[in-house]
């Protein structure tokens, strides 16, 4: 369904001269309401199916492990949390919905988790997992200390996963993902869709305008800051490489950024999840605006800033907390880049749109 | 890195007398000055020694900073040690010792003896006095008694405990206050600027009994090198400024000093529609305490006058911030990631009852419907249930009062 504005623009440019200007368009004349269902329907409820089946055979091969602990089913486990944690990249950035109502997202991606809060409540057997205080306590962080941390030797981890009260608290850290996984898949199923895609309009809490303010929010703190400035020492005058994502699987904090850039910039360039072909976007919006910056598309800026970011992490070795150790210049090289497109992004883009950003930083306590 | 403001006169005399690095009085040398100089630091002296002191101001700082993080850290703090930080005295009146630091430990300040005390404001008000103190002890009673036990516990409307505020967790009452908050925004006005707009900058406590011929004279107190009328200058300084490792030129370093004044004086001077307000007051500190020196008592109380109205305006502006945002977040469906703000703003508000208006010499809104505000904001079941279109109401009544607008505020 072509919007009655929409097909008069259609005519009147075709009996423009070519050249030139574009016709002005107002915003209002794009079809939000087209690329909120493209989002809901081809990006965003696939890309959850993903993650809650990978979440799900995450529990399964918990459950295969604690009822026999071997160094098989524990190299099954791992494969299984790999997998989740790759999926859980495509998700990230929908913190809306039921999803931010529950806090999906601190439920199950702070890092550095907290060693010795697990620690201490394994011993203790006593710990509520749905309190605040409890976010670096669980998650896929957690998941990775328990799996990956607790020894150099997999024997000795097994036998040490494998015991009743670790065994227990590696029980409740899967299911307990799966369960939010599924309510959070559940909303969007079952009615969040219908109202995410009516919520077209261009108020600050209306659907496009959270997306895209989540769209940015996950892009600068957790692929920027999380995965590279944290542990580069941007913030905090030296580098921290315990402050890596996955920081207890040496080499899989890149394949982590990738995936997460990858999803960032599909996400921009509407691509449908597991799938190739660009649909209606962030950037065929830019394009449809005919938004510019320095005499190029700024939609071409933006995917040409994710591309030279990826370019850059050649350069980076797979285990980031070496390369900050051995050579940190080319992490922060990598930060440069990535900070461009928040200028580009939170700056241009978000004007060009007439979005305002909903977030600030915490006023400090 | 500071912008001019050029709304004052004084910044001329202030230029002039860059190339002054101190104020020397010799003590038995009248000096006449035609034009007051302010020096270029905060800099006084008398026989080449300095006559700026305000301990006890930096003591009651440092103070509300161990209660306040007492409050929030709960670490072992109890309802008693608690009252007796604020009160630096066991319950029986007898000495205590309940700060980590040792020099806190030996003073003989309080906090307590200083909130809602001020000559202008509250010495024939003990009632309302004895009011507003025990309201801040009710706070940082509640925090051991209601929130700490329920710790580990998920709040809800009715029930102390967690929340989550991004990915940070706070503490709150059973309707959702945040007591650390509370208190800490409610010292600001309570103690803070009451002491300095109502009582250090006021005239009737400048020139107290001989305060104004002692000064002339140069007449110091027993066994200090300060006039009087110096001192208790120094002491609204130290207020706003006490905390600094650098306390002669605070707004070199871009940190704040403290969580009280400084903070946010400072957070008001980085908001571009006020900006210059935080070196506004520290000029107007020192050309009053330069205008003493030089026996220009006009001079001293028109700076009197421009400080009590920038820090009040620092306050009024952090209360409408703090309700608005409060408001934007329960209007976007956030209700519980409002309590940090709504908190904030219920402590700001308070503290608008110690603001001091130099048309009007009394508080930018009317005491009783200030009170009221707190009233209406904290009843029931507080947070939980309050209206967005009440603090709407609330932050355009304050803002017009002060006359700025809503907007400068939350840009």
């Amino acid at each position: 369904m072509i919007p009655c504005c929409l097909v008069l623009l259609i005519l009147a440019h075709f009996g423009c001269d070519s050249g030139t200007d574009k016709l002005p368009d107002s915003k209002e004349s794009f079809d939000r309401r087209a690329m909120l269902q493209h989002w809901a329907d081809q990006i965003i409820i696939p890309s959850y199916e993903h993650y809650n089946s990978k979440v799900t055979v995450l529990h399964v091969s918990t459950d295969q492990f604690t009822s026999s602990p071997s160094i098989e089913n524990l190299m099954a486990l791992r494969t299984a949390w790999k997998e989740a944690y790759l999926a859980w990249q495509w998700v990230s950035m929908y913190e809306i919905g039921k999803a931010e109502a529950i806090n999906f997202r601190n439920f199950t991606n702070i890092f550095p988790t907290n060693t010795e809060g697990i620690t201490k409540n394994i011993k203790s057997g006593n710990y509520n997992l749905e309190l605040p205080s409890k976010f670096a306590e669980q998650g896929l962080p957690a998941l990775d200390y328990l799996i990956n941390g607790l020894g150099k030797d997999d024997q000795v981890v097994v036998n040490i996963l494998g015991s009743v009260d670790y065994a227990n608290y590696l029980t409740d850290l899967t299911s307990r993902l799966s369960n939010l996984s599924n309510e959070v898949l559940s909303d969007w199923k079952g009615g969040f869709r219908d109202r995410y895609i009516e919520n077209s309009g261009s108020s600050g809490t209306s659907s496009v305008d959270k997306t895209v303010n989540d769209f940015m929010y996950d892009y600068e703190k957790f692929l920027r800051a999380g995965k590279i400035g944290i542990p580069a020492g941007v913030f905090s005058g030296s580098p921290i490489p315990k402050a890596v994502e996955a920081r207890f699987s040496p080499g899989f904090s890149k394949e982590l950024f990738l995936e997460n850039l990858k999803a960032s910039q599909d996400f921009f360039n509407g691509i449908a999840f597991g799938k190739d072909g660009e649909g209606v976007s962030l950037k065929s919006y830019l394009d449809h605006l005919g938004t510019e910056k320095d005499g190029a598309k700024l939609s071409d800026l933006i995917n040409g800033q994710f591309d030279k970011s990826r370019e850059t992490s050649g350069l980076v070795d797979s285990d980031f907390a070496k390369q900050v150790h051995q050579d940190n210049t080319q992490m922060l090289k990598l930060y440069d880049e990535l900070q461009k497109n928040v200028i580009l992004i939170k700056v241009d883009m978000m004007q060009a749109l007439n979005i305002a950003v909903d977030y600030v930083d915490a006023d400090g306590d | 890195m500071f912008k001019q403001s050029i709304t004052n006169s004084f910044i001329l005399l202030s230029a002039a007398a860059l190339s002054m690095a101190s104020c020397d009085t010799k003590s038995k040398e009248p000096t006449t000055l035609t034009t007051v100089e302010a020096p270029e630091t905060y800099t006084f002296t008398r026989d080449g020694k300095s006559t700026v002191s305000f301990s006890g101001q930096t003591d009651r700082i440092q103070m509300s900073e161990e209660l306040t993080a007492a409050m929030k850290a709960n670490g072992g703090a109890t309802e008693t040690s608690l009252l007796e930080m604020f009160r630096n005295q066991k319950a029986d009146g007898s000495d205590a010792s309940p700060f980590t630091s040792e020099s806190l430990n030996s003073s003989s300040k309080s906090i307590k003896e200083k909130v809602a005390a001020s000559k202008d404001y509250y010495s024939s008000n003990t009632t309302e006095s004895a009011a507003i103190k025990k309201q801040l002890e009710d706070w940082v009673k509640a925090q051991a008694t209601d929130v700490f036990p329920n710790w580990q516990v998920l709040a809800k409307s009715g029930v102390a405990g967690q929340i989550a505020d991004g990915d940070k967790t706070r503490y709150v009452s059973g309707s959702g206050f945040e007591y650390n908050q509370l208190v800490g925004k409610g010292l600001i006005g309570s103690l803070m600027l009451d002491q300095i707009a109502n009582n250090y900058l006021s005239a009737v406590v400048l020139d107290e009994g001989t305060n104004r011929t002692d000064n002339e004279n140069g007449v110091v107190g027993e066994g200090k090198n300060y006039t009087n009328m110096e001192h208790k200058w120094d002491e609204a300084y130290g207020y706003v400024f006490g905390n600094s490792p650098n306390p002669e030129n605070p707004l070199a370093n871009i940190e704040a000093d403290d969580d009280f004044l400084n903070k946010y004086l400072r957070s008001v001077d980085g908001d571009s529609d006020f900006a210059g307000i935080a070196k506004e007051v520290f000029d107007a500190f020192k050309l009053g305490r330069a205008a003493i020196v030089a026996g220009d008592y006009e001079l001293r109380d028109q700076q009197a006058n421009i400080i009590r109205e920038r820090l009040s305006k620092v306050v009024g502006i952090r209360a409408v911030y703090y309700l608005q945002k409060g408001k934007e977040q329960i209007e976007a469906g956030n209700r519980t990631g409002a309590f940090h703000s709504l908190s904030e703003g219920v402590g700001f508000t308070l503290s608008l009852r110690f603001t001091r208006n130099p048309a009007t010499n009394s508080p930018y809104l009317p005491s009783q419907e200030i009170l009221a505000f707190v009233e209406a904001l904290t009843k029931g079941n507080g947070f939980w249930e309050v209206s967005p279109e009440l603090l709407g109401q609330m932050s355009g009544r304050i803002a017009s009062q002060f006359g700025f607008t809503e907007a400068q505020v939350t840009n």
